[in-house]
């Protein structure tokens, strides 16, 4: 498994967005909802074992780069926001995983390289 | 770990492509675990309630059993065992639906309502059937053999909406098991509501229990 060794440098092709820890968790778990579903703050934040204010952070970026979309409302007058996944934030995961799995098993025309 | 330490000094170190695929599975799973309500306990409770309460129904006409329960101590055991099985799915169901919105959750909730309300009306349909008079094995099977076939329906329903093949199987064995209640006579038709009813149950929350200990699939 030498390739789990390749070095970050080597990996130019990466959304930068999502290739951060904890933004890679935040996306992977707002992935797992279906599309349309919707998530309230404290749930995600209980869900991710994160901090508030990190949670907030990285939602922020997120959110700039349009891969995730913040709904704020109110319920029974306690204000309530409520975070998806936006179609350009799946696709994005989607595009980095098949990224990633290239690099770890890059194309050959070597049979069983 | 490496996210924990992210977590704690706030800063992120790039991982490597084997790492951020190892990171991207582990979450995946995580986030469905926290996610999905625990399913064992949607079936579990039910599966003991059919076979202790109705079996103890059973026990409480003379049959080649040795033991012979009072009718108050079987009405008791009933009554607790399913209004703890209420309790006990309502609270699942609510607990996995908090914080979140959107088509998954009203279908969720919908096709909860969907046994409320598919009882209410069986309750109001046998009632109705029951005043006009009718000898007390009729109405007993009547409750039996009805309840059943809702209960399966609901499960095909069940498996229909949550794409679960097992949980439409089981729907389709709750029809068997009604039908064959109703022919069984009484007091049969609480031994196989007991038995056959409780056990379908059981064994789904039992395929449950394996599925969630089956250790996760590597990306």
């Amino acid at each position: 498994m030498s390739a789990t060794g390749v070095a970050p440098e080597v990996m130019p092709e990466l959304d930068p967005v999502i290739h951060a820890q904890a933004r890679l968790r935040v996306t992977v778990a707002l992935a797992a909802l279906a599309a349309g579903d919707q998530i309230t703050f404290p749930r995600l934040q209980q869900l991710l074992e994160m901090s508030a204010g990190n949670l907030s952070t990285h939602l922020r970026k997120l959110e700039d780069a349009g891969y995730v979309q913040l709904t704020k409302t109110h319920q029974r007058r306690t204000p309530v926001t409520y975070i998806s996944l936006t179609r350009a934030g799946r696709r994005a995961l989607e595009d980095y995983t098949v990224a990633l799995r290239m690099l770890l098993t890059p194309p050959t025309e070597q049979p069983g390289g | 770990m490496t996210d924990r330490n992210t977590e704690a000094t706030g800063h992120d170190d790039p991982l490597s492509a084997g790492e951020s695929l190892a990171l991207i599975e582990r979450q995946h799973q995580q986030a469905q675990r926290g996610l999905e309500p625990n399913v064992v306990l949607f079936f579990g409770p039910w599966g003991v309630a059919y076979l202790l309460g109705f079996g103890a129904i059973f026990l409480t006409y003379p049959t080649a059993l040795p033991i012979r329960l009072a009718g108050w101590a079987a009405a008791v055991v009933t009554a607790v065992l399913f209004a703890s099985a209420v309790v006990i799915t309502a609270v699942t169901g609510a607990r996995a639906g908090r914080g979140l919105r959107g088509p998954s959750q009203a279908a969720g909730i919908m096709y909860g309502w969907s046994w409320t309300l598919g009882f209410s009306a069986l309750t109001a349909v046998n009632l109705g059937v029951t005043r006009l008079g009718l000898p007390d094995e009729a109405v007993t099977l009547l409750w039996s053999g009805s309840s059943l076939l809702l209960v399966g329906v609901l499960y095909l329903g069940g498996g229909a909406l949550f794409q679960d093949r097992f949980q439409y199987g089981l729907g389709v064995w709750m029809l068997v098991s009604g039908a064959c209640s109703v022919f069984a006579g009484v007091p049969g038709n609480f031994a196989v509501v007991a038995l056959a009813g409780g056990g379908g149950l059981l064994l789904t929350a039992g395929y449950f229990v394996l599925r969630q200990c089956r250790p996760a699939v590597a990306a």
